[in-house]
This record gives structure tokens, C-alpha cells and sequence, in this order.
């Protein structure tokens, strides 16, 4: 994957790992909880989708029995009943409200039903003949609505919920495959860097070190000669000067860091 | 008048006599039905009633069938045969007639068609006049104004079949008698429970039948099923529709009626010389179109169990 070899374009010192390293830490807390929320949602999913499906099954025996009802009041009270029923009718009795219900931090659409109390309205409706039929037939189509709302109200909060679980997936994709292992790899190659410059550094000391070593033995073996060589002046008889120049130059010597 | 009338009768109405008895012959048989009730498909009603007397209005149906079609073509037959007897009828059978489709005209279907079907001339008009005034129509219950007027109308065409005296008379007033009472029943049963007090209820009823008017008084107070059915039972006539139902059961009720209803016009047909064979027809007609309305509504939401619930075999 392209992401493997990915990394952040950052510069290699120990202040960025610790701000990367604290990155990567709240990139896998964010993991674990967006996580934690699609399996919330998925098992909301499940239910509505459980619910949908009994739901489409009563509803099937429902709108059979409540156009069954039409019949009957057809039937008794002749075709013309829908022009006196329609007469009669000021304003809808049902109405459906939305509300919304949040389920681990989605916005579900809700439908309820709330009837008016008009339902005299209708009373007589078919006097003559076939009254109670009609009434008979508005309570079945009654039940009829209440299953369709409910069921409307399923199948919106399923796309909705369908929706966000989406999200929710990709999201958590993408924190595991994408922004962790980015940062994953740009700790390792701070760290990397890092090991380089300071094993540059310790290579650096060893060779001076050496180069000290070299010299002081190099003193030393002239030192070893000067005293050879003022043993002998001494014994023949030579200036006290030339012994003070070997301190002159162990004090001053500007190459030796420590 | 009774009996004398066998020999002048057939100067103006025998031709139209030998036609409805005809057309009776045509109407659908028991036979017919138990084959239509077999019937899978709307297609296959359709075929059956192709070898009836709906086959030509049918015929030229497109396949997908619907209910609605049927039965608008099935009307369209009544129409057609009624209009036809209308155009041959002379006095007084020509009114005649015409009271008979008063009925469908009371079906008005909203205030405004009402104000048109008084405004021009109908024969509704006059009963108008007679029961409504003019304030009233504004905040009437539609319903109400509706089933005054029917009342109006019944007790007008009573009166006027006892004008034309005979077996008319005899015949007719039996089976208006029949729709009185069964207007009233259904009425109360209709009104139990609703805002409709109990002299309002009592003004709905015609002023004649079987139970004008000492039965009427104890409708208009009944306030369950039970008290109508108490009611009814004094009457002989009745006791056998309610001995079908058990107590406290209403369903059955309108199939029992229309049973009951259709027997009477089948006998209306067993006297000559008298014109309640066309109203018998008419009406017998107007009850084939609803079991064909019912048959292919229940072959079409697939409630084949039910399809016996409510047809009323007619032979």
C-alpha cells in the first residue's frame, strides 16, 4: 500500500517525535471510540431492519383487510358513498409530526401520528344504508396509515442510519490504514535519524579522542627525548629554559575539548 | 278496478311488460353465479359474463381488467334497458319510471349538485321546496338533507302508486312498505351513538310501512342493537331476518336485508298486469351489479373465503 511508505514531512528532532507520538495517541483513542460507534450503530441496524421487515409483513394483511372494508361499504352503500365522505371532511383527523431521536450521536428522523378528536365527523355518513360499514372502513384505513407512518418512519431512520454507518466505516478505515501508519512511520523515521546523528557524534569524539591519545604519546616520546637529551645538557650543563616549553603548551592546546 | 284491468292493460303497457320479463330472464342464475365465483382471474369473469347479457358492453374491454370497469359497464346496461322502456313508456308508466330513477337522482353528490339538480328542472324540485328551506341549507348536515329528501320522495311515490290503484298498488306499496322499514331499521342502527337526536331520527322516517307509526315511536328511542332487534321482532314479516342473527350482531344484517328484498321483487314478478315488474327489475338489476361488484373485488384482492359472504343469489 502507498500509505506503508508514507510519512510526514517533518524534521527529525526529539520535539516532533514527542508531538507525533501524542498524535498517534489520540489517533488510536479516536479509533477505538469511532469504533465503538459503528458497532453501536450496526446493532440499531439490525433491530430497525428486524422491525422493517415485520413491519412489511402486517402491513400486507392490513392494507388487504382495509380495502376489503372499502368493498363492503361499497357494497351496502352504493358507489357514491366517496362523494358524501369527501363532503364531509373539513380537515384531516390524522396528522403526522417528525421529531428527531439520536442514537450514539445520530440524528434519526422520527414519525409519530396524533389524532384529532373530530372523529365524529364522518357519524352519518351513509345513514340510510351502509353507516357502519364506512365507520368500519375508516377505522381499518385508520390502522392502515398508522402501520404505513411507522413504517415510513423505519425506512427513513434505516438510509439515515445506512448513511452514517458508512461514514462512521470509512472513518475508522481510514484512521487504521491511512493516518496511523503515517505516523506510525514517521516516528520510526525520527527515531531512525536521531540513532544516525547521534552515532555521528560518538564516531566524531572517538576520533579526536584518538587524535589526543596520538599526540600526548607523540609529547611524551619528545618529552622522553628532551629529558634524555637535558640529562645529558645537565650532566654538561644546559639553560633551564627549554624545560618550561612542554608546559607552555599543555595548557593552551586548542583542539582538546575536555 | 282489480281484475279489470287484464283487459285494457295490454293496449299501452303490453309490449313493455313482455320486454322487462325478458330482460328477467336474462338476469344472472345461480348457475351463473357459482361459475363466476370459480373464477381465478378478472379475464375469466369477464369471459363468463360474456356469454350473458353484459357480453357485448364487455367485450370490447381491454385485458387488464378493473373492478370499477365492470361494474360501470354492468350500469351501463341497467341505463341502456331503462332507457329504452323509458322512450316506448306512455302515462302513467312513463312517470312511473321516472320515480324509479329518482332514487339513483337522490344520490346527489355534494351541496352544490344538489343546488343544480333543484335549480334545473328535476323531479326533485318539488320535494325540495316541500321539506327545505332555503336558511337551511347552509348548515344542514348534507346527510340529513339528503335522507329527508328520500323520505320525501318514498312517501311521493307511495301516494302515487296508490293513485294508479290495481295490483300496482297492491304490489308496490308491499315493496315501498319493505324500503320504508328498512330505511327506518337502518337509520337507528346508523345513528346510534351519533349527535342525531332522537327527533331528528324520527323525522328521517317515512310516514308509511309496517311500522308507521307505533314502531317508529320505539326506534326513534332504541340505543342498542338489541332494543332494534326487540322492536323488529313484533313484526312477523321481520322476525325471520333477525332469526338468522344471533344477539348483538349487525354484520349479516344488510346481506339479510337485501335477501329479504330480493325475494319480494321476485315475487312481484308472479302477477301480470301491474307495473312493480319494472321497479322489481330495475331493482333486482341494481343487486346483480353489486354481486358482480363483490365477486370481482373479492377474485381481485384474492378474498376468495369471503366471495359467498355477501352474494344474494336472486333465482
Amino acid at each position: 500500500m502507498s500509505g506503508q511508505s508514507q510519512r510526514l514531512n517533518v524534521v527529525p528532532t526529539v520535539t516532533m517525535l514527542g508531538v507525533v507520538k501524542a498524535r498517534l495517541v489520540g489517533a488510536t483513542r479516536g479509533h477505538a471510540l469511532l469504533k465503538k460507534k459503528s458497532d453501536a450503530l450496526t446493532v440499531q441496524f439490525r433491530q430497525i431492519l428486524k422491525k422493517i421487515v415485520s413491519t412489511k409483513e402486517s402491513m400486507g394483511d392490513i392494507m388487504k383487510t382495509s380495502s376489503f372494508a372499502l368493498t363492503e361499504a361499497k357494497y351496502v352503500a352504493g358507489d357514491n358513498i366517496k362523494h358524501v365522505v369527501l363532503e364531509n371532511v373539513k380537515e384531516a383527523s390524522l396528522r403526522v409530526r417528525s421529531r428527531t431521536e439520536n442514537v450514539a450521536g445520530v440524528k434519526l428522523p422520527k414519525f409519530e401520528y396524533s389524532a384529532d378528536g373530530e372523529a365524529s365527523k364522518n357519524d352519518l355518513t351513509g345513514l340510510a344504508r351502509g353507516g357502519q360499514q364506512v365507520q368500519q372502513c375508516r377505522v381499518a384505513y385508520i390502522k392502515a396509515i398508522e402501520v404505513l407512518v411507522e413504517l415510513a418512519s423505519l425506512q427513513t431512520s434505516f438510509l439515515t442510519l445506512d448513511d452514517a454507518i458508512k461514514t462512521t466505516n470509512r472513518r475508522v478505515n481510514a484512521l487504521e490504514n491511512v493516518v496511523k501508519p503515517r505516523l506510525e512511520n514517521t516516528i520510526s523515521y525520527i527515531k531512525g535519524e536521531l540513532d544516525e546523528l547521534e552515532r555521528e557524534d560518538f564516531f566524531r569524539l572517538k576520533k579526536i579522542q584518538g587524535y589526543k591519545r596520538r599526540e600526548i604519546e607523540r609529547k611524551m616520546v619528545l618529552a622522553r627525548e628532551q629529558q634524555a637529551v637535558e640529562k645529558l645538557q645537565l650532566l654538561k650543563g644546559v639553560s633551564y629554559e627549554s624545560s618550561n616549553l612542554l608546559a607552555g603548551t599543555t595548557g593552551k592546546d586548542e583542539d582538546i575539548l575536555f | 278496478m282489480y281484475g279489470f284491468e287484464a283487459l285494457s292493460f295490454n293496449i299501452h303497457g303490453g309490449y313493455l311488460e313482455a320486454i322487462v320479463r325478458g330482460h328477467r330472464s336474462g338476469l344472472l342464475t345461480t348457475a351463473d353465479y357459482n361459475n363466476l365465483c370459480q373464477c381465478e382471474t378478472l379475464d375469466d369473469i369477464k369471459m363468463h359474463l360474456s356469454a350473458t347479457e353484459y357480453g357485448p358492453y364487455l367485450q370490447n374491454e381491454p385485458s387488464p381488467l378493473h373492478t370499477t370497469t365492470i361494474v360501470e359497464k354492468c350500469t351501463l346496461k341497467l341505463v341502456d334497458d331503462y332507457k329504452h322502456m323509458l322512450c316506448q313508456a306512455t302515462e302513467p308508466l312513463s312517470t312511473f319510471l321516472e320515480y324509479i330513477t329518482i332514487a339513483t337522482l337522490a344520490v346527489a353528490q355534494n351541496m352544490r349538485e344538489l343546488y343544480r339538480l333543484v335549480l334545473v328542472d328535476t323531479p326533485l324540485a318539488p320535494y325540495f321546496s316541500e321539506c327545505i328551506t332555503s336558511e337551511d341549507l347552509d348548515d344542514m348536515n348534507i346527510e340529513i338533507m339528503r335522507n329527508t329528501l328520500y323520505k320525501a320522495y318514498l312517501e311521493d311515490f307511495y301516494r302515487f302508486c296508490q293513485k294508479l290503484g290495481g295490483a300496482t298498488a297492491e304490489i308496490m306499496s308491499d315493496l315501498l312498505a319493505f324500503e320504508a322499514d328498512r330505511r327506518a331499521v337502518n337509520i337507528t342502527i346508523n345513528s346510534i351513538g351519533t349527535e342525531l337526536t332522537r327527533d331528528d331520527r324520527r323525522k328521517l322516517y317515512s310516514n308509511f310501512g309496517l311500522f308507521y307509526p307505533y314502531g317508529h315511536e320505539e326506534l326513534a328511542v332504541c340505543e342498542d342493537i338489541d332494543q332494534v332487534r326487540a322492536v323488529m321482532e313484533k313484526y312477523p314479516p321481520y322476525q325471520s331476518i333477525f332469526a338468522k342473527l344471533s344477539y348483538g350482531e349487525s354484520q349479516m344484517l344488510d346481506k339479510a336485508f337485501y335477501e329479504e328484498e330480493v325475494k319480494r321483487h321476485c315475487l312481484a314478478f308472479e302477477q301480470q298486469f301491474h307495473y312493480a315488474v319494472f321497479f322489481a327489475y330495475m331493482r333486482l338489476r341494481e343487486q346483480e351489479i353489486r354481486n358482480l361488484m363483490w365477486i370481482s373485488e373479492c377474485v381481485a384482492q384474492n378474498q376468495k373465503s369471503r366471495v359467498h359472504d355477501s352474494v344474494v343469489f336472486i333465482f
